[in-house]
């Protein structure tokens, strides 16, 4: 990108004068569906992190990241002094579930509501854009800002393992599980997060609309395992903890890669990770369905 | 040359009929599309982008059909919506760049044409600045500069004078001229101020309550009434006087004199005239009747 562009003539130009050198018509390329898709991707994954915008949006995206980043430090310090593994790979995320569930409530809103709220969204849709590239765009750009949020304290966490050089042989199992599952976490709770936040224009009611979904299902999700196992139904508990979509995301995990669960009990044997993977696939169906059929309303109009 | 026609098109909402069998055509150039709010100015070019189906009818828009060719049809069209559409916390640069690259150009080449538009629109160092603290004119001109940022072969531009003080709508519309004429660039302008439109337009379309109540070139809106309009600082009695036992056929409104042209010679006449009464000329110009009669006459007419 250094590279002097010759032919921004003004920029080149001595000071203070500007040549009017007429209207020039573009004869060059002009890219596809595809390259317009790539570019409202990049920009929202930019605006995720508040880069390109003023100090203050980028406070809390940074904050949160770095917040992510702490256990694995924090671990990795405990490996080199101790020379044991401190915090598992498979348990990373839903140890940081509070931090995530933050994140996605904060920044969801900011992809889809301006667009809304200052009308921007008639530009778009007046391009070769369509309302199904939007909704992939900002669904990618969420995704990719939560996956980059899971994995890179896990990569960080993989590699200072390796240098530490812990007795006995690296878990690379765990970590290219927890990656993976990294990738469902990221699509779902951005399918959530986006589709909620696309339903208003203001920004503060899509935070609350989030967080309040995410504190209602950890809320309801706890008080049902909490009373189920005093009542001893602790069949039933294990099912209450799917309520809360880390754990579900988790008993995916145990299911696929055979990881220990990462709640009190574990989760229903036998059905339940079947069962678990496919209430992930219908939510994040549901939101995208919303999303798209959101968006084509908000285009007619 | 027809960039866009219709024929019979009809948009129904669930309340109001919008278009009512409008059929119309435009080639290149400026063509004004006049009509009073909810004339169905709007609808019409959501239509054209393919953003709205029409309930029945077809438009052709560049060749194209907006039902099966919309992509087609926005990778070569601009469109500037009467509405605000511009997020605050970016900068004229940033955004007309982004745009310009979800119009299909590479970014390099996006920022040089962005920085181009930009200067055209008449945007200088103050494109750097967050769009948020932009007086309306500027951000008019930013819309504008959105819907020409890859150079389009036709642009829509929905009311591009709304809330613009005479001096900034003089010089949106000195500039949609500029657009017509020196960019190459057909452009298709919508406006209730009907006046205005005269200025700048080759063609004119008038709509009403979704109907087509005239389309015709502008000199046959004004042809009719070819006048020079002359202004004195004092003394237009005598110069009427002087004038009319010439034998032009003069008269008097208000400050004004309107001479009849029948040809150039009223012109030499009118200065001779001046001249030799030791008048202070104030203004003198080729006089046309307003749009705004011929719209007039027009529905009274209906």
């Amino acid at each position: 990108m250094s590279e002097p562009l010759p032919a921004t003539g003004p920029k080149a130009a001595p000071t203070g004068v500007i040549h009017d050198i007429g209207y020039r018509h573009y004869e060059g390329p002009r890219l596809g569906r595809g390259h317009a898709l790539a570019a409202l991707t990049l920009h929202s994954l930019r605006g995720v992190f508040g880069l390109g915008r003023a100090a203050r949006g980028k406070i809390m995206p940074f904050l949160l990241a770095g917040a992510m980043m702490l256990p694995a430090v924090v671990s990795i310090a405990i490996m080199a002094l101790v020379k044991q593994q401190a915090i598992p790979y498979a348990g990373y995320t839903v140890t940081m579930q509070a931090v995530l569930a933050v994140f996605l409530a904060a920044q969801s809103p900011y992809l889809v509501a301006p667009d809304l709220r200052f009308r921007v969204l008639p530009l778009y849709l007046s391009r070769p854009t369509t309302t199904a590239d939007y909704v992939v765009a900002k669904l990618s750009a969420m995704a990719i800002a939560l996956f980059l949020l899971m994995a890179v304290p896990l990569t960080v966490l993989y590699l200072g393992e390796l240098l530490v050089d812990l007795p006995g042989p690296p878990h690379t199992h765990d970590y290219i599980a927890a990656m993976v599952i990294s990738i469902v976490y990221a699509v779902l709770l951005s399918a959530v997060g986006v589709a909620l936040a696309s339903f208003t224009p203001r920004r503060g009611l899509g935070v609350a609309a989030v967080i309040a979904v995410y504190l209602l299902t950890s809320a309801i999700s706890g008080v049902l395992v909490g009373v189920l196992s005093s009542v001893s139904r602790d069949s039933a508990a294990t099912w209450a903890w799917l309520i809360n979509p880390f754990f579900l995301v988790d008993a995916v995990q145990v299911w696929i890669f055979g990881t220990r669960p990462n709640n009190d009990g574990g989760y229903p044997p036998g059905v339940g990770g079947p069962v678990a993977a496919l209430a992930v696939l219908v939510i994040i169906a549901l939101g995208v369905t919303a999303l798209v059929l959101r968006y084509r309303k908000a285009a007619s109009s | 040359m027809t960039i866009l026609a219709t024929e019979g098109l009809t948009k129904r909402f669930p309340r109001v009929t919008a278009l009512d069998r409008l059929t119309v055509s435009a080639g290149t150039g400026v063509t004004g599309l006049v009509g009073a709010n909810g004339a169905g100015k709007s609808t019409l070019i959501k239509i054209f982008l393919g953003l709205l189906p029409p309930t029945e009818g077809t438009a052709t828009v560049l060749g194209l059909s907006p039902a099966t060719q919309a992509l087609e049809i926005r990778r070569a069209v601009g469109y500037m919506p009467e509405h605000d559409c511009l997020p605050p916390d970016m900068s004229a640069t940033e955004f007309t760049v982004h745009m310009a690259q979800m119009s299909g150009l590479p970014r390099s080449t996006a920022r040089e044409r962005a920085a181009d538009t930009l200067r055209h629109v008449g945007l200088y160092e103050e494109r750097y600045r967050p769009i948020g603290g932009y007086s309306t004119g500027m951000k008019q001109r930013v819309k504008l500069a959105q819907a020409l940022v890859h150079d389009p072969s036709l642009v829509f531009l929905d009311e591009p004078t709304n809330g613009l003080d005479p001096q900034g709508r003089d010089e949106m519309l000195a500039l949609i001229r500029r657009i017509g004429t020196e960019f190459g660039i057909s452009v298709v302008v919508t406006s209730h101020l009907l006046g205005e439109l005269e200025r700048v337009c080759d063609h004119v379309i008038v709509i009403d309550g979704g109907r087509l109540l005239r389309s015709s070139a502008i000199g046959e809106f004004t042809q009719a009434t070819q006048s020079i309009t002359v202004e004195v600082e004092e003394g237009q009695e005598p110069l009427a006087e002087r004038l009319t036992s010439a034998g032009q056929r003069v008269t008097v409104a208000g400050r004004l004199l309107m001479v009849e042209a029948g040809s150039p010679a009223t012109f030499d006449a009118v200065r001779d005239a001046v001249c030799d009464l030791d008048l202070n000329l104030v203004r003198l110009e080729q006089g046309r009747h307003r749009i705004e009669d011929v719209f007039r006459e027009e529905v009274s007419n209906v």
